[in-house]
């Protein structure tokens, strides 16, 4: 509950300091500070201190998972702001209210991280989803921003109406949007029809094939400072939100519902890992990598035990950090293209060395927090005991992501060119070397953060 | 019960839309001239091209508007249960507001009420 109140109250405090302040400094730091602030209270609610005590007649709760998951979260907007925060000047005039959007997000993943209550999710996933629509088509001038932002709002629009569609007929079948659980037997053909409407909308927001065509073209059209933010942190929290869902309310229907998740994970590694191999622009075979590693997190709504719990959150920690953290390297360069990297190393060796870092993180080699995370996927599947066969597949994929994330160290160390000249300042570079150092160390110490779950 | 009242609404959609049709079909009386070609087959004939470009300020205008719409709104259900919730209700509505002024503040500092 505290983190939730005070996103908001610092979502109205952003937009009002981009006329009250004059100088981007001090509305930078005012967000950094805010962030600072959202993520102490959440700790402290963590350890049981609440300063909003109110009663939500039980549509929110916020368990031990959820809180640690918007700690993950908050961390990582942090570590977003510090690195990225600079860039967002180049979109646009609005400095300000770039960063009242994005706390208004983060009070829609604490929505959606916690809700008891399918409107609370429905809440919670619109929170989320109208202000990106705004942020991609932020760079107004620029028409493929604009392509991009349409595009999103008219897709989302559509899957946010198959939702809609899903609760009403969940709530027509049990009488109730409460997350209690479907208990009504024999299950009728409403809840099946709901539950699937539900399954297809949700499989859109974290694009997960065949609901995946839009990923590419708005990840790749919205500002780059954006795209960083759309892929890691809002696509982790539609995960959470996913499998709050299948969890608490369709989990008795698992042997229902199992197939068909297989399949889409099935897919979506299939998908996102081939068609990423060909990609020419760094940021376009980072949107797709995206969707192959939603098809990794999928395989936790698939297992659905405890393994898949603490996978889940190991997972977010692991990917939203590192794929900031090549964004935000990226976002320093001009040329998109892998040959922009040629001779990156020579150029600027530390942060070629820590871009291999996260790349080899998203990889799944180990020493990194990507390995360890993709580990806790695999044994959560091969825990069901069934569906084998998928395990197989998704290690055969991550097999073939090795080869577009090492084409960018190959361009880095390997190839000769002129190389870009970057200008990058002395803490972002301290940053980058404490996020790597925080990727190694979590793929050492996964502890650090499942210890939270139960303590 | 339940999937076959699902099927039952369906056909019945289907069969809505598809009967009204049928209906006019059989009904109309075929008829072409160019002002069938027209968006608008009623109201005052248009002159000239009508992409003519209008002030964008329209919809600033339009959401202001919004803000005092849903403020007075709230006011209805707020005034009949007043009494009976006392000082409390007071104040949320003053926080209510005072969230509503914070969104007007914020358009009239971005210079949404004055017109270019």
């Amino acid at each position: 509950m505290n983190a939730l109140l005070l996103t908001a109250v610092f979502g109205v405090i952003m937009m009002l300091s981009s006329f009250l302040l004059t100088s981007k400094t001090a509305i930078r730091g005012l967000a950094v500070s805010g962030m600072v602030i959202v993520l102490a209270a959440n700790v402290l609610e963590m350890m049981g201190i609440v300063f909003f005590k109110i009663d939500t007649k039980d549509m929110i709760a916020f368990d031990r998972f959820s809180l640690l998951f918007n700690s993950i979260v908050f961390i990582s907007t942090l570590v977003y702001f510090l690195l990225s925060a600079r860039d967002m000047e180049k979109v646009g005039i609005n400095y300000g209210e770039y960063f009242a959007l994005i706390f208004f997000v983060l009070c829609g993943v604490t929505l959606s991280s916690s809700f008891h209550s399918l409107l609370i999710l429905f809440l919670g996933i619109e929170i989320i989803s109208i202000p990106l629509y705004i942020l991609t088509g932020s760079d107004k001038r620029n028409l493929k921003s604009n392509e991009a932002s349409l595009k999103y709002f008219l897709l989302g629009a559509f899957s946010t109406g198959l939702m809609l569609m899903g609760i009403a007929l969940i709530y027509g079948a049990t009488g109730t949007f409460s997350t209690n659980g479907i208990t009504t037997s024999p299950t009728s053909a409403l809840v099946i029809a709901g539950m699937l409407l539900l399954m297809f909308s949700m499989a859109f927001k974290v694009s997960a094939a065949p609901f995946h065509f839009w990923t590419p073209d708005v990840y790749d059209g919205a500002p780059t400072v954006f795209t960083s933010f759309m892929a890691t942190i809002v696509k982790v929290a539609a995960f959470i939100a996913f499998m709050r869902l299948f969890n608490d309310e369709f989990g008795s229907l698992q042997s229902r519902w199992q197939l068909l998740i297989a399949l889409i994970t099935a897919i979506t590694l299939f998908i996102g890992n081939i068609t990423a191999v060909f990609q020419q622009s760094v940021k376009r075979m980072l949107a797709y990598s995206s969707i192959s590693q939603a098809g990794f997190m999928m395989m936790a709504i698939f297992a659905m035990n405890a393994d898949a719990r603490e996978g889940l959150l190991l997972y977010s920690a692991a990917y939203c950090l590192a794929t900031i953290g090549i964004f935000a390297v990226l976002m320093k360069l001009k040329d998109y293209s892998f040959d922009g990297f040629n001779a990156f190393a020579k150029q600027q060796p530390l942060l070629a060395a820590t871009t291999t870092i996260f790349l080899l993180s998203l990889a799944g080699i180990p020493l990194t927090a990507g390995f360890l995370s993709k580990f806790w996927m695999i044994k959560a599947v091969a825990g069901t005991g069934k569906y084998l066969w998928l395990v197989i597949f998704a290690v055969l994929m991550a097999v073939v992501s090795v080869y577009y994330y090492f084409r960018v160290i190959q361009a880095m160390y390997f190839k000769e060119g002129d190389g870009q000249t970057i200008e990058a300042s002395l803490p972002f570079k301290w940053t980058l070397v404490l996020l790597a150092g925080i990727i190694v160390l979590l793929g050492v110490f996964p502890n650090w953060i499942i210890y939270w779950l139960y303590f | 019960m339940g999937a076959s009242s699902l099927i039952v609404l369906m056909i019945a959609a289907v069969a809505f839309s598809g009967i009204a049709i049928l209906i006019s079909k059989f009904v109309l009386k075929a008829t072409t001239n160019k002002q069938k070609g027209e968006p608008y087959e009623c109201g005052i004939p248009t002159k000239g091209p009508s992409w003519v470009q209008f002030n964008v300020g329209y919809y600033l205008f339009a959401l202001i508007f919004l803000i005092f719409d849903v403020e007075l709104i709230f006011l209805f259900p707020w005034a009949v249960v007043v009494k009976q919730v006392g000082w409390l209700a007071l104040v949320e509505i003053v926080v209510f507001f005072f969230i509503l002024f914070m969104g007007f503040l914020y358009a009239h500092k971005k210079g949404a009420l004055k017109w270019m």
